[in-house]
């Protein structure tokens, strides 16, 4: 059985849009909701749980879109960069282990 | 004969004039208050808390717990209690019998009439209330914090809050609400229950519920209104900030998302227990006595986390509604559905594997990550204004933090007596 796999959703901004376009990797993100922009980063149970814990504002919306949402705008700044420096979302073990 | 509100009764305002309370008040005890009692105070005075008088003594406790009615047979599901120390009682030398004066902001608010002290086991108000005595439920935690002895009896309200702009329109009390929809014409009300800044989800369910609530009757002339009865109460971080919730809601109206002739917005002073079903049922309680005719519950009405199933507040509403006199109107969620290319009911579209659910949590982190969502998820003019309320009361972020809770404007005050 295949793990169940938890998204964290960094909505692109201009910003965040620009420095993905500088890269080559626009076509990274997804559209959800009506045209907004999105990159969604996988995490594992053990790797939700991590989070929950670190950044305690985090919430995971186990109601409505089994999603982790709520992490501070910096963190996922860092997270953003991380996936632009690696040219890709799988990025969150490498993320977590400095915490 | 009045107004009757919850359980049949009588709504009475529990309110003395200014001239009289200022003679009643000399030489009684004064005993400060937190925000959570004046709250309830507010609430017992004016008649949202009908049939209640006054904080609840051991029988109606006891009762609310195992029965969840009143001593009297009126369904009440969550109690409302006034705490003391050991300590307390002894400095202020309160005893049965006294009447006693409550102070908020350092000047007079009510008078009681302390018909009884008793101690209760709290764990016990908790497995039965919330279901759990977990601490981290929210609502077992809120209890656990009361102090030892709990006070019964009678308040009479001498002094009126001053409620602070922006929330001065949004404060009105059951018999005044009730003038209003009688002036609009209105015949059925359906409450909309609400915490948060409203996305188009939201707005959805308000009407959808008000479509619902609608059913048989003529269509010549509006005869139907959804009133957003706003919770407001203590905060925790990352809420949207009290300004931004009671605003927001009211600029669907404003903006035309709604109208005068079916929408309106007012609060309710109350610190949330999360007691999901039986939240649910005091909330029925609580909007029959605003003079509201329907209720619309969601999924997960008044839950946190996985204390409740999604429908525990539906089968709980069912079992009581003989005793309810408020109609409850079951709402699916609304979701965004790429296919449909609009907002639409899990009940109605059939794009299943296209569907794309969103929540106020996940707004929420839109808007903290920079970004501004589409007109059909959230509308631009709530967007707006939330940013505008994050400059102006928000000390820069719509959502509350650490300075806000310390720097804020307080909802209301209570002044010196004149």
């Amino acid at each position: 059985m295949t793990e169940e796999r938890y998204p964290i959703n960094i909505w692109i901004n201009e910003e965040r849009y620009e420095k993905l376009k500088n890269a080559g990797l626009a076509d990274m993100c997804e559209e959800m909701l009506a045209g907004l922009k999105v990159l969604r980063v996988y995490c594992t149970e053990a790797q939700k749980d991590k989070i929950l814990k670190v950044f305690p504002t985090a919430k995971f919306d186990s109601a409505t879109t089994k999603s982790i949402e709520l992490l501070p705008r910096d963190v996922k700044d860092k997270i953003f960069d991380k996936i632009v420096e690696k040219k890709s979302v799988d990025i969150m073990e490498e993320f977590l282990s400095q915490y | 004969m009045g107004e009757i509100g919850h359980g049949g009764k009588e709504i009475k305002e529990r309110i003395m004039a200014p001239s009289e309370a200022k003679e009643k008040i000399k030489g009684l005890t004064a005993v400060p208050v937190r925000s959570q009692i004046a709250n309830e105070i507010i609430d017992i005075a004016y008649g949202f808390f009908t049939p209640l008088e006054g904080f609840m003594g051991r029988a109606d406790l006891e009762s609310v717990c195992k029965n969840m009615r009143l001593t009297n047979g009126v369904v009440w599901s969550i109690p409302i209690l006034f705490d003391l120390s050991d300590q307390e009682l002894s400095d202020y030398g309160i005893k049965e019998g006294d009447t006693i004066l409550l102070t908020y902001d350092g000047n007079p608010m009510a008078i009681m009439e302390v018909e009884e002290i008793y101690k209760y086991d709290k764990k016990e108000i908790c497995q039965y209330v919330y279901g759990t005595t977990e601490e981290k439920h929210p609502g077992c935690a809120r209890t656990y914090k009361y102090k030892d002895n709990f006070l019964g009896g009678k308040i009479t309200l001498v002094n009126r809050p001053k409620i602070n702009p922006p929330f001065d329109p949004y404060f009105v009390p059951p018999l005044e609400l009730r003038k209003r929809f009688r002036e609009k014409g209105w015949v059925r009300v359906v409450a909309h229950q609400t915490r948060n800044v409203p996305h188009t989800g939201h707005e959805w369910l308000m009407k959808g519920a008000w479509l619902q609530t609608y059913g048989e009757l003529p269509i010549e002339k509006p005869l139907v209104g959804v009133l957003v009865n706003a919770i407001i109460g203590e905060k925790r971080k990352g809420d949207y900030i009290d300004e931004a919730i009671i605003l927001c809601q009211d600029e669907l109206r404003k903006a035309g998302y709604f109208g005068d002739h079916n929408h309106m917005t007012t609060l309710t002073f109350w610190d949330m227990r999360y007691a999901g079903p039986r939240e649910a049922v005091f909330h029925a309680a609580l909007r029959a006595n605003l003079g509201l005719t329907h209720h619309m519950y969601g999924r997960d009405h008044a839950g946190v986390g996985t204390y409740y199933g999604p429908y525990d507040a539906h089968h709980m509403l069912e079992e009581l509604k003989e005793d309810l006199s408020i109609t409850p109107v079951y709402s699916m969620n609304w979701l965004y559905c790429p296919h449909c290319g609009e907002i639409t009911s899990e009940g109605l579209c059939n794009h299943r594997d296209e569907w794309q659910k969103f929540s106020g949590t996940v707004i929420r982190s839109i808007v903290q990550d920079g970004v501004k969502p589409p007109k059909l998820i959230f509308r631009p003019e709530v967007f707006d204004l939330v940013m505008e309320c994050a400059e102006k009361y928000g000390f820069g972020s719509p959502f509350v933090t650490d300075e806000y809770l310390e720097k804020r404007t307080p909802v209301f005050n209570i002044l010196p007596l004149e």
